[in-house]
């Protein structure tokens, strides 16, 4: 009984834990205060959990939560609701249909599969801005958000790793 | 990179909303969204209300940081610095006596000539307490709302120049769109040769010109301040200077730092509605046929003691006689909250009650 109450404990952390990680992610991009003073744009920590656990775990990271997370992060950033929405949703779909390739790659492979899906986010991003205003924006800070995700993605990967062996991989009951 | 190792939980439930319908989902959301801009601005208010004192928390070390960063390289310099400043302050000084001789005459000249007066600015001073950078936006997060009487569209300045106006207020809390963000658009006036001109902001650091008229031709250096078409924002605010685009056309280097200001002013501008003149008795229409004008209402003269203990009746003088129909245009008076200020030649507003 009483394991099987640790096993019930355990499937709800795992299950909470990837859209637990982005609602964080969310909350630690949009924070208004900025140790570099807002210089650069922050990293998009959000995509971080939604493209690994949506990669390795889709049964957690669904896309809906994809969805939910892009509508927290247009709420947060102040900008027009539904277009981190929509880029997430479509970067979704990218990992979604290359998920067996992305899952294979490994070192730079590894972070240059997450840069090319986080580049598809913020493309989709740009082009339903640039339709929204009906005015293209400037090209250079969102390459500057997708270098620094790409950026922080290297230390977080090691970090979301060890979160998944200790946290959500072990409860796993799928293979 | 361990991503080899990854075994992927293939994805067995079927409740799951298919992608297709969540982009379809989140097109409407953006079309509902640009029909209804302000979908999430009351919730965004109240979250940041609810916020703030977080963020207040979280940057003071941020601020302290920064101040003790800068004082260590302020060290060196202090006595250059010094020196510079006192320079700079008693030019300042001399820019200050000639602004207010000039503001003098310009008040003469308005009184002979019965021009309406400049509206009187109130301002309220605000801490800002967050930033916001983002690729698509710009903002910064003040502590002040709409308690104390900040309301949409009321202009944002520093000591240096115009930073941005208010678009969302909360509570105690209220966001500025900056001028550099893609969203602002405001009127501006080039000087010199009251050029009109549209500064839209592109999320970089200097706004672009739309020049109103397509046979101007702009200098670089020229000055750039607000117009105040339209009624939102007050005239003469200074915003900054006119440079040449490499890539054609023009922008604006502004005159404050959005990224260093912490403290600022809103600025309160509210145009008078135009009331119509107070009737007077030669247009009443006992007056307009013929008829003597009615006495005014019996009112008791104010009387002045004289040296005998006995008081006689003061005569009004006969200029005031003369011009009792039409009163000469009342100085304008501060609003009701905030504190006073008095636009200055830069058109940054001075507080009175700091003179």
């Amino acid at each position: 009984m009483e394991r099987a109450g640790s096993i019930m404990n355990g499937r709800f952390l795992s299950t909470i834990t990837p859209v637990g990680l982005g609602i964080l992610g969310v909350l630690v991009a949009n924070f208004p205060v900025s140790v570099l003073g807002g210089l650069v744009s922050p990293p998009l920590f959000v995509f971080m959990p939604l493209y690994f656990w949506g990669m390795v775990r889709p049964d957690l990271m669904t896309p809906f939560w994809a969805f939910a997370l892009g509508i927290f992060q247009d709420f947060l950033s102040g900008g027009p609701p539904g277009v981190w929405a929509a880029a997430f949703v479509a970067a979704y779909f990218l990992i979604d249909r290359q998920r067996d390739m992305l899952a294979g790659l490994s070192g730079i492979g590894a972070i240059a599969g997450f840069a090319v899906s986080a580049l598809s986010a913020c493309i989709t991003a740009y082009v339903i801005v640039g339709f929204y205003y009906w005015h293209l924006p400037p090209v250079a800070p969102l390459l500057v958000e997708l270098a620094m995700t790409v950026l922080f993605y290297i230390p977080a990967v090691f970090v979301i790793g060890v979160i998944h062996r200790r946290v959500v991989g072990p409860y796993r009951s799928d293979f | 990179m361990a991503n080899g190792t990854w075994r992927i939980a293939r994805n067995r439930s079927g409740a799951q909303l298919p992608i297709a319908l969540l982009a379809a989902l989140a097109i409407a959301l953006i079309l509902i969204g640009k029909a209804q801009n302000t979908l999430f601005d009351r919730a965004r208010a109240t979250v940041t209300d609810w916020a703030a004192p977080a963020f207040q928390v979280a940057r003071a070390p941020l601020v302290g940081l920064d101040r003790w960063m800068g004082s260590i390289g302020e060290f060196f310099t202090v006595y250059r610095e010094n020196l510079r400043l006192k320079d700079e302050n008693a030019r300042l000084r001399q820019w200050r006596n000639a602004a207010i001789v000039l503001d003098n005459r310009v008040r003469r000249y308005q009184l002979l000539l019965r021009a309406v007066p400049d509206p009187a600015l109130s301002s309220v001073m605000a801490r800002v307490i967050g930033r916001s950078n983002q690729p698509f936006l710009q903002t910064m997060i003040l502590d002040a709302g709409t308690t104390q009487g900040i309301k949409p569209g009321q202009a944002v300045i520093d000591a240096r120049g115009m930073i941005g106006r208010i678009y969302l207020t909360g509570h105690h809390t209220s966001w500025v769109i900056l001028l550099t963000d893609l969203n602002s658009r405001i009127p501006v006036s080039i000087e010199p040769g009251n050029v009109q001109a549209i500064m839209a902001g592109d999320n970089t650091g200097a706004p672009t010109l739309d020049l109103l008229s397509q046979n101007v031709t702009l200098k670089a250096g020229a000055q750039v301040i607000s117009s105040g078409d339209g009624g939102l924002l007050p005239p003469g605010l200074a915003i900054g200077t006119v440079v040449a685009d490499p890539s054609g056309g023009f922008r604006v280097v502004l005159l404050a730092d959005s990224a260093s200001s912490e403290d600022v002013n809103v600025v309160d501008f509210k145009l008078k509605s135009e009331q119509p003149p107070a009737p007077s008795p030669n247009q009443l229409p006992a007056t307009a046929a013929g008829l003597p004008p009615a006495a005014p209402p019996a009112s008791p003269l104010p009387v002045t003691p004289v040296a005998n203990g006995a008081a006689v009746p003061v005569t009004p003088p006969a200029a005031v006689q003369i011009h009792s129909t039409a009163p000469p245009p009342a100085p304008p008076k501060p609003q009701a909250h905030g504190t006073p200020a008095t636009p200055t030649q830069d058109g940054t507003a001075v507080d009175n009650g700091n003179e």
